[in-house]
């Protein structure tokens, strides 16, 4: 590593620093008890697997360059320059977290090892080793925000032929657009993924309790945060929000995608309108008596597995719990549950870049725990999760089947 | 000659520690609140009410502690517990103060503060030279606990046998340490400690006691006791 990169990484680090993570690199005292508490080393009990272990791979480069005992005495702390051979360390804090804060609720003083990977990710980027695969996808994203009022037609035309399976599951209402796109001043603006099944039964839903939405031209997921540039992440969101504006909707509803989610709602500051996740929408219809759903549509024991960045670092827990019961009376929660869930393993972009060596043997304690519900089938309300825990499904042989809420939901639908 | 780096060790030395720790630990909390804020919350759901109040409770009691490592976290209580009365009864070494009566030959705590520090401590080792803790150690973890075992060590004999040793102490009576010492001290005086005091074969136990803990003051500002000073807010984080 030449000097000029290194001085470039260590100011990108430096930018980094909020008071938050001066405290997070400065309080830790290696009491360890973080270690079983992520799922990659209960699963698979390596060292370099530990939240610690992963901060430390960070906290002794910062040792070395902003603090004053890692200048004067580098081996009391084991700082490290950073080079070549550590930015190998770095990329393992980055890429083996899922960035699920799981760790923080054990931590005595609640260090969050996700920002500490968060400056593993910056670094990456700066030295050009971030995943391709996230960065191209994220600049897709923020490019489409220039480029997409030339495809509105094309996105129309693919929208619109969807119309069938959305009426076979709920009919259309009368006169109104199954997919209606472009309704000023809407109740709602539905931020949906660029897969048609996330438009689907979302649409059903949103149809039957009689709402007036509109379809954002933009996909909810935010590449920008899976590859850790705060930039992008920024721009990602910025066209929703300016979207949200231009149409002066109420709501802002993202699709089952935790980490568009808690993106929007958590880390965007104030925003004109209010942030809400389709599990909190399809509560409300819910609670609201505006959709009814028919419990026997759903057989089998019925579990549900709580997506870290709606749930923990979201704050969406009895929402989903709610809906569930309308549409089975065979619910049972997994061990532990709702704040202290086991992660999947297929958060913070792992599930996009493919790994699934690492994200099957660091998700076994996942599995284990889907299987001891005894549940047939296994519900969640995130993307990222049910990819991952499809691909768990078949790898541990979980003997359930995967489903996303919204699309149970849809297929309850009763009219009144 | 030795009696000259006794006196440098137990008085321009500790004045120098605790100016030293004073100005170091206000220097690193400033570059903390210096830095700017974080752009976005950082909490954890679900979010409990009492805010600041429930994360000083939290910072004091350590719930996540006992609810994961009971047998941890009994021996922080006793760690901490001891270093409270450790430092009560230093305090009550200085003649303005009595914690116990004057004439007593016990410190605060009759010597079980110093056993409520020492046993946690060789615990603590004990924890940290097993895997897979010993695996994310560094060197100043163990020189910490070392530089803390040692303070510990010879502070217990300098108390225990003094307790056990009447009439007058078999290292230094408390009203030795509180007239000869700790009352100087007080006074921001330089005079020596040596004379009329420090006369027996023990002198260089409290010499190394005191030597022990003004390292132990000068490393506190750059070292993982900072914790003390930012458990609260980073408590709060969790909960802001």
């Amino acid at each position: 590593m030449d000097a000029e990169t290194q001085t470039k990484l260590i100011e990108a680090f430096g930018k980094k620093l909020s008071s938050a993570v001066r405290m997070y690199l400065e309080g830790c005292t290696r009491c360890g008890l973080c270690m079983d508490s992520c799922h990659a080393y209960a699963s698979d009990p390596r060292i370099e697997h530990t939240p610690v272990a992963r901060a430390q791979n960070i906290r002794r480069i910062y040792e070395r360059y902003f603090t004053l005992n890692g200048k004067i005495l580098p081996g009391l702390e084991e700082a490290v320059e950073l080079d070549d051979a550590w930015m190998k360390k770095v990329y393992q804090t980055a890429y083996t977290c899922t960035g699920c804060r799981r760790c923080m609720t054990v931590c005595p003083f609640g260090i969050d090892t996700q920002q500490i990977q968060g400056i593993a990710k910056q670094l990456l980027n700066v030295a050009g080793d971030a995943p391709m695969i996230l960065n191209m996808l994220a600049d897709m994203s923020v490019a489409k925000a220039k480029t997409y009022t030339d495809t509105k037609a094309n996105f129309a035309a693919a929208v619109g032929n969807l119309e069938a399976e959305i009426i076979e599951k709920w009919r259309s209402e009368g006169g109104d657009a199954v997919v209606p796109l472009e309704v000023e001043d809407a109740e709602v603006l539905y931020v949906a993924l660029a897969g048609k099944h996330s438009i689907i039964s979302a649409a059903a839903i949103m149809n039957a309790a009689g709402e007036k939405w509109s379809l954002s031209y933009f996909e909810a997921v935010n590449f920008g945060a899976f590859v850790g540039n705060p930039a992008k992440t920024r721009d990602i969101s910025q066209r929703i929000i300016d979207e949200a504006q231009r149409l002066r909707v109420k709501k802002v509803v993202i699709c089952e995608c935790g980490t568009a989610f808690r993106v929007l709602k958590h880390m965007m500051g104030e925003l004109p309108f209010e942030v809400l996740s389709v599990t909190e929408l399809m509560y409300q219809y819910v609670r609201d008596g505006r959709i009814k759903l028919d419990k026997s549509k759903l057989e089998g024991v019925v579990t549900y597995h709580d997506p870290c960045q709606l749930a923990r670092n979201g704050g969406v827990f009895d929402e989903p719990r709610h809906v569930l019961e309308q549409l089975t009376d065979k619910f049972v929660e997994t061990t532990p549950t709702r704040g202290h869930n086991w992660c999947c393993g297929g958060g913070g972009g792992l599930v996009a870049m493919g790994e699934k060596d690492f994200r099957m043997a660091s998700a076994k304690v996942k599995a284990d725990q889907v299987k001891a519900t005894g549940a047939t089938v296994l519900v969640t309300a995130c993307e990222n999760c049910h990819t991952q825990l499809h691909d768990l499904n078949g790898h541990w042989n979980m003997g359930v089947k995967v489903e996303y809420l919204t699309e149970l939901v849809a297929d309850a639908l009763i009219a009144d | 000659m030795l009696d000259t780096l006794y006196h440098i060790v137990m008085v321009p030395m500790v004045y120098l520690a605790v100016a030293w720790c004073i100005f170091g630990v206000l220097y690193r909390v400033a570059s903390i609140l210096r830095a700017p804020a974080h752009p976005h919350t950082l909490a954890l759901f679900p979010r409990s009410a009492g805010g600041s109040l429930r994360a000083l409770v939290e910072a004091l009691t350590w719930p996540t502690i006992l609810r994961k490592a009971p047998v941890f976290w009994g021996m922080l209580v006793a760690f901490h517990l001891g270093l409270v009365v450790l430092v009560l009864g230093h305090i009550d070494l200085f003649p303005q103060v009595n914690l116990v009566p004057a004439g007593s030959r016990h410190m605060v705590g009759w010597g079980l503060g110093g056993l409520l520090f020492t046993l946690p401590l060789l615990y603590f080792m004990n924890r940290r030279v097993k895997e897979p803790v010993r695996l994310i150690s560094v060197p100043a973890d163990y020189y910490l606990l070392l530089l803390l075992l040692f303070i510990a060590l010879t502070g217990d004999s300098i108390s225990w046998t003094n307790s056990w040793n009447p009439p007058i102490g078999f290292v230094i009576t408390k009203a030795e340490l509180a007239t000869h010492y700790f009352d100087r001290l007080a006074h921001l005086s330089f005079a020596s400690p040596i004379e009329g005091m420090l006369v027996n074969s023990h002198t260089v136990v409290v010499a190394l006691h005191v030597l022990a803990a003004n390292l132990f003051l000068m490393i506190l500002p750059f070292s993982k006791v900072m914790h003390t000073f930012l458990a609260v807010p980073l408590n709060r984080l969790r909960r802001a």
